[in-house]
């Protein structure tokens, strides 16, 4: 009985989602930075294309580490980051958007394996903050996995409230800090 | 642990008589007076000041006590003498008195001490205890807890400690202090997030969550060898580990179809049962001191509130329903309340709630954010968190609200408390 409603929704929910990121998949040149023009130098004509997406996605790379956790990974400035309203997971029209043009970047790299991190603000219980987190990160993975990003790419990890990206007490900081963030763990 | 020995010297026949009733709303505390211990063979003569300080200290902290001091004894009486003049102390406040003398010789510390009833006119207890002079502190909280007993009718928790986070070194650790806010010690030290300690009933093992390992696994660490093991490390949350009340098992969050649940385990790691199945968040288990049920944190019926439920995970009933935000329960070891804090007027405050969802007290009010509420292995006092002095600081209440007072002060921020058992059992 559990089992058939679970799928049911399932359906439901990937159905929605596709047809979300249809209409939110938009052409946009890619952020560039200097680094990566020096990087890039001068293309040749058949190396355009994938090419240079390829570059650029080079060239959005950062080498990370966080204290006290084992392992170095990298950051893409062209994966961004979605934010959610206060005890929510639920995903906004934006969010969507911009998990479409992660999606863009992804499914041209498929080597690239993902962890999605969420995130929560300081309010509410540390350990109910764990599980809001996961839950945060696993809307995101099936958001993404209902426009093509395969799932053995995406894994999961809840933070809950313990990595704000802004450590101030007000509503500013805490919007900042209900979030899903992408790290690469390898390539 | 101390080598303590303790002589019991004499008692009265009957059992304890409950002079102040604890489960009492307003309590009253009772006047005892306390004469300097007496330096029996001249060695160490500074202990006697030592010795007053630590035993006001506890019995004032317990909040059951008024302490009476030496300046208002009556005039002329021998404090000492025994059985004490008890018609000299008619025209006193207090209505016991503990007196009591120690010997030193060679760091061998012996204190004796003597408890009266003045208002019966009556020896109640007395006792000797032997041990090291480097655990004069000890002793005394045994000590304290005797009289508490004899007072109240159960002994009290002097010696035990609590265990919490701070992130004093700049990330979260756990650390440990004593009850009455001495030896602070720092238990991990791994530079990662530590979260949930959960100290075990037999008092030898915390259990908490780590992210060492990029993933929140369950830890053991032995605070004996201070030996630091890996539990359950499955992907996803290892996390609010909450050992059954023989110590055989731990309920604990843990994913499932991308959304946290309540599990039980053995204390190995082994065997992993899941009791809650949906979409909902599962979140804070606690144990029932029978090891029957466990109440837990759910967000099912669209807010996080707080349910109670078999073991085998049938029988889930829904416990609160005051507030959009009701979380982290902790089952008191009566069994008859759960405490757990709730937003009430936009900030967290304590509250306790009787089993079958009735008597809904607020313990805490007008103080910040209050949150992590943990019970003493007595039921008699509540430690939590809480933001009224700015920073989140460990704090210890009665569990009626009364004598919150701050327990530590580490440069971090502090959180999540977890009361060691009784250690002198």
């Amino acid at each position: 009985m559990v089992k058939k409603s679970c799928i049911v929704f399932g359906v439901i929910f990937s159905l929605m989602m596709v047809g979300c990121a249809k209409k939110a998949v938009r052409e946009e040149p890619l952020v560039t930075g200097k680094a990566e023009e020096e990087a890039w130098g001068k293309p040749t004509e058949e190396a355009e294309g994938v090419g240079i997406e390829e570059r650029s996605l080079e060239a959005s790379l950062e080498r990370k580490k966080y204290p006290g956790i084992e392992g170095e990974f990298l950051e893409s400035s062209l994966l961004n980051d979605i934010h959610f309203g206060f005890d929510r997971y639920d995903l906004t029209p934006k969010s969507r958007e911009i998990l479409s043009q992660n999606a863009e970047i992804l499914l041209q790299h498929p080597g690239a394996k993902v962890q999605i991190e969420g995130h929560c603000d300081e309010r509410g219980t540390i350990e109910y903050n764990l599980a809001l987190g996961e839950r945060r990160a696993n809307t995101t993975k099936q958001y993404l996995l209902s426009i093509g990003v395969s799932a053995d790419r995406m894994s999961t990890i809840s933070y809950g409230e313990e990595m704000p990206v802004d450590p101030r007490h007000n509503e500013e900081a805490w919007t900042k800090n209900r979030r899903a963030h992408f790290i690469i763990l390898s390539r | 642990m101390i080598y303590l020995s303790c002589i019991f010297i004499a008692a009265k026949m009957s059992s304890a008589r409950v002079y102040i009733d604890i489960e009492a709303p307003e309590l009253q505390p009772l006047p005892i007076a306390i004469d300097q211990f007496k330096n029996i063979d001249g060695y160490q003569p500074d202990l006697a000041p030592k010795i007053m300080k630590i035993l006001t200290n506890d019995l004032t902290i317990s909040g059951f006590f008024e302490i009476i001091h030496q300046g208002e004894f009556p005039q002329g009486n021998d404090a000492t003498a025994n059985p004490p003049n008890y018609m000299s102390w008619s025209t006193s406040r207090a209505e016991a008195l503990v007196t009591g003398g120690y010997s030193a010789k060679d760091e061998r510390l012996a204190i004796e001490f003597r408890l009266f009833d003045l208002v019966e006119k009556a020896f109640l207890s007395g006792r000797r205890y032997e041990g090291s002079v480097k655990d004069l502190r000890e002793i005394i909280h045994h000590l304290a807890n005797e009289i508490t007993y004899w007072i109240t009718g159960e002994r009290g928790i002097f010696d035990t400690k609590i265990a919490f986070v701070s992130t004093a070194t700049g990330n979260k650790e756990i650390y440990t202090i004593d009850f009455d806010g001495h030896n602070l010690r720092q238990i991990t030290n791994n530079g990662s997030i530590n979260l949930s300690p959960a100290w075990s009933p037999n008092g030898r093992v915390i259990a908490f969550t780590s992210y060492i390992k990029r993933n929140p696994d369950l830890y053991l660490i032995d605070l004996t060898r201070m030996v630091q093991t890996m539990l359950s490390t499955k992907p996803g949350l290892n996390a609010a580990p909450a050992w059954s009340p023989d110590g055989s098992r731990m309920a604990l969050m843990m994913r499932r179809e991308g959304n946290s649940e309540v599990f039980i385990m053995n204390r190995d790691g082994t065997h992993p049962k899941r009791l809650t199945k949906g979409w909902s968040s599962e979140a804070s288990p606690t144990w029932s001191p029978n090891g029957r049920e466990i109440a837990f944190v759910s967000d099912r019926a669209g807010s996080p509130q707080i349910y109670t439920m078999d073991i085998n995970g049938r029988n889930v009933k829904r416990l609160t329903f005051l507030g959009s935000y009701n979380a982290s329960p902790s089952w008191s070891p009566k069994g008859n309340k759960i405490t757990y804090c709730g937003r009430l007027d936009g900030l967290f405050d304590i509250c306790t709630i009787n089993g079958d969802g009735t008597g809904i007290r607020r313990l805490t009010e007008s103080s910040g954010n209050n949150e992590d509420p943990v019970w003493s292995p007595d039921g008699r006092y509540i430690a939590f968190s809480s933001t009224r002095e700015g920073q989140s600081r460990i704090y210890v209440m009665n569990a009626n609200g009364a004598n919150q007072r701050r327990l530590t002060s580490t440069k971090g921020k502090e959180s999540s408390p977890t009361w060691s058992p009784r250690m002198d059992r």
